[in-house]
Formats: structure tokens, C-alpha cells, sequence
């Protein structure tokens, strides 16, 4: 049975008894697991979630009962996952709110989609000056595509500044967008600090000047509702594999007449209307912008971890987290030998700390022998560390399927670094 | 080549220590090799760019020198638990050849047993023991060049 009172390989639809934390671990096989003798405490979701059995069955189902190719066979198997294929596109849309299936495009993961848009939209519509805004605390994958755009076409990178919280300088974003800005990349959810951005008024002062906006939705869509119709949002880019599905399946949602003036990002099959040696048309979007054979098994996936996270519910999830991350801001912040980075009043359960004399690498191998995963570094944002002034911090990330007790568990063992390196 | 077992008597003297303590024994053991190694003070001016071995996540530097054809190195890192790591490497295979240096493979840094404390810990030891094996040739060839 899963947390939806289910037999698991079956995604439910109605949650009898309201969120039960007990009840969703039991739909994780891996939370079963001993690490180190040490129940594992997993505290890296934010790197990747871990996948209920909603999403290992669908997946096993299709490859032991209903695997071939997609868009191509005139056979039963091929239509038949053609058409749950691209259902999972309409569950999609539904999940984001977008107005139609045919406004997501289906990658390999964020940082493809946003290498798309770079690739595309900006090699077509930027040119040399012209500005791209970012954050102080993107991700590399929405830094590193408009750097190698800017060293292609010369436009220019212009970065907004964040407070000593986290919190997005909202007057120095709006600053930026002057004459020569002509797009705004900026993350719905930082990685490393949990910041959650003012997304709607983000992209409300840059449609004010008539710039487009992408959010970088990584994060932010693993932790709470996301509309993108009410962001009015011109592209949102997430990834599968941090929404407890699969990885390499990634989207890019996009406004409806931006992708049609894109041109195709790879050439080949299933891209194509029309091919002759003379001359190839190209397919409308969202198939213009997916060559080759797709990610199948990992869609229906997706799919998958999408109707899980929806019976649940994310309102309930995000209530959840809500209050693992008091709980858990409450009992570092105790701890005089913490620095806590990233202190916005809108934030995900993303913590992000140091042991003040310690090295994150020490804390974090304390913690991985007493069973608490968590990651330890610069978490693919190099500059966000630099303005921070560190070399790198211990990152816990949190997920619907923790609890209290695995808090206090980190708790421990962070006591227990203090005793062994301080 | 079997590297005479007297030029190993450091190694040696770690396997034979590790070997009968558990995991977690293990793991405090390295702390505490990490946290003796300052005992003898790292040069200062070897923590540069220069030294430095990247792609960890912590720093690693290690200085070379050698004395004849025998090669010696020291080990520095901004982690407790790496700096015992890379003394244990560089404790281990100091005052070999680069020949002999060549002979040191994947099975002597499994021989620490210390795969289970993670993997990553393994895959680094290993990238410490190429970089010690680069660093022995470069000066042969400096040498030979004089």
C-alpha cells in the first residue's frame, strides 16, 4: 500500500486521512536502508530526490509489458505508449498550469533547457550589447549558456545583486533593466540558499519594459504550486529527477509565440516535417525542438511522480516542509558554532551551513557515518560562494518524505563533529 | 615488479593497524593522523596554486623533493579528515623510485581498506597516488635533462 492507501504501482488520486509522513516513507524502498549500520537520513534531495514505487513500477511496467518506440510504428505497442507518452505532456501542462501541451518540450533536464533557450531563442533574437540579466545565486547551468553566448555574440551578462539573507536586491534587479536588457534568466528557488524569488513581480517589471523572463524552476517546483500563467512567466525550465521521478527528462515550458519564431536546437528524427537533400522543413513546436528518440520510459516516469506528488498534494507538502524548516532552522540556530547562509522569509527546506572552525568536508563526513546524506561543496553556484565569502558549505535538502527526528539525528552528529575536529 | 616489503614499512604499519579496527575506529584513526600531521609544520609557501591538486572538495596540496632517484613528498589539505588521507599517502610512498612509485596501483590503496568509509575518499587516494607518480617523472626528466 502506498501513503494514498493504495496498491503501489498504482499513482492514487485521493488522500484519505491527510499527510502522513510514516505512510509516504513507506512508498520509498531506499528509506529502508541502512547506511553505515546508521538508518539513512536523506538530506540531498535537493541534488536528487528519491523515487516511490508510483514511479519504479510505472517504469518497470513499461519496459517489461509495453516498450518499443514512439511516434514512429504502425503497431499496437507504438501507438499505445505513443499515446501515454504523450499524455504525460498534457499531465504536464497540468501540473505547471500551462494553456497546452504543445508548450512543453521535453528534455533531458534543466540545464539542457536552458542551453535550448540559449542556443535558440538567444542565438536568433540577442546580439552584440545586448544584455542578459541573472542572479547573484544562479545555478551554473543559467550562468555558464549565457557566458558561452555572450562569448559567441557579445552580449553582455549583467548580474542582480542579493542581501546578506538571500534576498533578491529588488531595486538593483530593476536597475538593470535598461535599454539594451533584452532578457532576465533568473532562479524561482535557489539551490543553495532555498530563497524563494518574488518570481511574479520579477517578471511584472520586466514585461513592464517589454523584456521576456525564464525562471529556473528546479527547485522551486519540488516545493510548492507552480502557475505559469499566473507568473506570466516566458519560459520556466525544471528538471524530473529533484520531483522524485526520473532523470534525464527535463522540460522547458514556453510561451506559445515565443517558440514558434525559435528555430530547432539538434537536428534530426522526429524533429523534421519534410526531409530532401535539397531542403528539410521542421516540425511545429514542441516537436521542432525534440530530435531523436525521446526520454520514453523516463516520461512515464515523470508522469508518474507527477500524480504521486498531486494525489498527495502540494499544498501539504509545502506545509510539511514548512515546518521541518523551522525545526530545523530552529535547533542549528542553536548551535553557536553555526553560521546558517540564507535566511529569506520566503525559503525552501534548503539549509545551508558551515561549523565555524571545521571544514564542510569534516561536518559532512560526521554526518555520513551516522546515516545523514547531505552534499558538500559549491553546489554548481561558484559565485553565489564567493559572495557569500566561502569555500563551500554543507547543504541539507529537504523533501516531503523527512522528518523531525531525522533533523535531530543531523543534530547529533553535527555535536559529535564538535567533538571529534573542534 | 614486488616492491621489497622494507620500503613499504610505513604502509605496511597502516594496513597492519587498520586492519583490526572497525569502520568507525577507522575512521577516528584518520582524524587523528590528520590532526597529528600538523605537528610538522607544512611549508607555508607550498600552499599556492602551484602545489595544489584540483578537483577535490577540499584542497589538497603536496610539495616534492627528492634525494638521488629516491623521491619523498608531504601532504597538506584544509580538511581534517583529507589531511590524514594524503599524510597516509604520502607517508606510505615516500623514499621509493618512480619506477617503484609506478608499481603502486589500485590494489595497495584498497590494501588501507578504507573503501567502505566512501568511495569518493578511494577515488581520491587514487588521484593523490597519479599525481605523486607525475610528480616523481617530471623530476627524473628535469634531472635527465641536466
Amino acid at each position: 500500500m502506498n501513503a494514498l492507501g493504495q496498491p503501489t504501482g498504482r499513482a492514487g488520486h485521493n488522500l484519505a486521512g491527510g499527510f502522513d509522513v510514516d505512510r509516504i516513507r513507506q512508498d520509498f524502498p531506499i528509506l529502508s536502508r541502512q547506511i553505515h549500520g546508521k538508518p539513512l537520513v536523506y538530506f540531498d534531495s535537493g541534488a536528487s530526490a528519491q523515487k516511490p514505487h508510483a514511479v519504479i513500477d510505472a517504469m518497470t511496467q513499461v519496459l517489461e509489458n509495453e516498450y518499443t518506440n514512439v511516434h514512429r510504428g504502425a503497431h499496437y505497442l507504438s501507438q499505445t505508449l505513443t499515446d501515454r507518452y504523450e499524455g504525460v505532456r498534457e499531465t504536464i501542462a497540468r501540473f505547471i498550469n500551462a494553456p497546452s501541451e504543445n508548450q512543453i518540450v521535453i528534455t533531458r533536464n534543466t540545464t539542457e533547457a536552458i542551453n535550448l533557450v540559449a542556443a535558440t531563442y538567444g542565438r536568433k533574437f540577442l546580439g552584440q550589447g545586448d544584455g542578459v540579466v541573472v542572479s547573484a545565486m544562479e545555478h551554473h547551468a543559467n550562468i555558464v549558456p549565457w557566458q558561452m553566448l555572450r562569448d559567441e555574440k557579445g552580449i553582455e551578462l549583467k548580474v542582480a545583486p542579493i542581501d546578506d539573507t538571500g534576498v533578491l536586491d529588488m531595486d538593483a534587479y530593476a536597475a538593470l533593466l535598461d535599454g539594451n536588457t533584452k532578457l532576465v534568466a533568473i532562479t524561482h528557488c535557489s539551490n543553495v540558499l532555498g530563497t524563494i524569488t518574488p518570481a511574479a513581480e520579477i517578471v511584472r517589471l520586466a514585461h513592464d519594459r517589454g523584456i521576456p523572463v525564464l525562471l529556473d524552476g528546479s527547485q522551486a517546483v519540488v516545493h510548492g504550486i507552480v502557475d505559469v500563467q499566473a507568473l506570466d512567466a516566458d519560459f520556466y525550465v525544471f528538471t524530473g529527477h529533484k520531483l522524485y521521478g526520473p532523470n534525464a527528462i527535463g522540460v522547458l515550458y514556453g510561451k506559445a509565440e515565443l517558440l514558434a519564431q525559435m528555430p530547432p536546437y539538434q537536428g534530426g528524427g522526429d524533429m523534421i516535417a519534410t526531409v530532401t537533400f535539397e531542403k528539410t522543413t521542421y516540425q511545429e513546436p514542441p516537436y521542432r525542438f525534440e530530435a531523436g528518440t525521446p526520454p520514453i520510459v523516463e516520461a512515464i516516469g515523470l508522469g508518474a511522480a507527477i500524480d504521486y506528488v498531486s494525489a498527495i498534494g502540494m499544498e501539504a507538502i509545502t506545509a510539511h516542509e514548512a515546518s521541518l524548516l523551522a525545526y530545523a532552522t530552529e535547533r542549528l540556530t542553536a548551535m553557536p558554532d553555526i553560521q546558517l547562509f540564507g535566511t529569506a522569509p520566503e525559503k525552501a527546506a534548503i539549509l545551508s551551513f558551515i561549523q565555524q572552525g571545521i571544514h564542510p568536508f569534516d561536518t559532512a563526513a560526521t554526518l555520513d557515518r551516522a546515516g545523514v546524506a547531505v552534499r558538500v561543496g559549491q553546489h554548481c553556484a561558484e559565485p553565489l560562494m564567493a559572495r557569500l565569502g566561502v569555500d563551500g558549505t554543507v547543504r541539507a535538502s529537504l523533501a516531503m518524505y523527512n522528518t523531525t527526528a531525522e533533523i535531530d539525528t543531523m543534530i547529533s552528529a553535527l555535536e559529535r563533529a564538535r567533538t571529534l575536529f573542534g | 615488479m614486488t616492491i621489497a616489503a622494507e620500503k613499504l614499512a610505513q604502509y605496511n604499519e597502516y594496513v597492519e593497524a587498520l586492519e583490526i579496527l572497525d569502520e568507525e575506529s577507522r575512521f577516528e584513526y584518520i582524524i587523528d593522523i590528520g590532526k597529528r600531521a600538523d605537528q610538522t609544520p607544512f611549508p607555508a609557501e607550498a600552499m599556492d596554486d602551484a602545489h595544489q591538486m584540483h578537483g577535490c572538495m577540499s584542497k589538497v596540496w603536496i610539495v616534492h623533493g627528492h634525494d638521488g632517484d629516491r623521491h619523498n613528498f608531504r601532504g597538506q589539505s584544509d580538511a581534517i579528515i583529507v589531511k590524514g588521507l594524503v599524510s597516509m599517502m604520502t607517508g606510505s610512498f615516500s623514499g621509493l623510485t618512480s619506477a617503484e612509485l609506478a608499481d603502486i596501483t589500485i590494489d595497495h590503496v584498497r590494501g588501507l581498506n578504507l573503501g567502505a568509509l566512501t568511495m569518493q575518499r578511494q577515488v581520491g587516494m587514487m588521484a593523490m597516488l597519479k599525481h605523486m607518480q607525475k610528480l616523481s617523472l617530471q623530476a627524473d626528466r628535469a634531472d635527465a635533462a641536466d
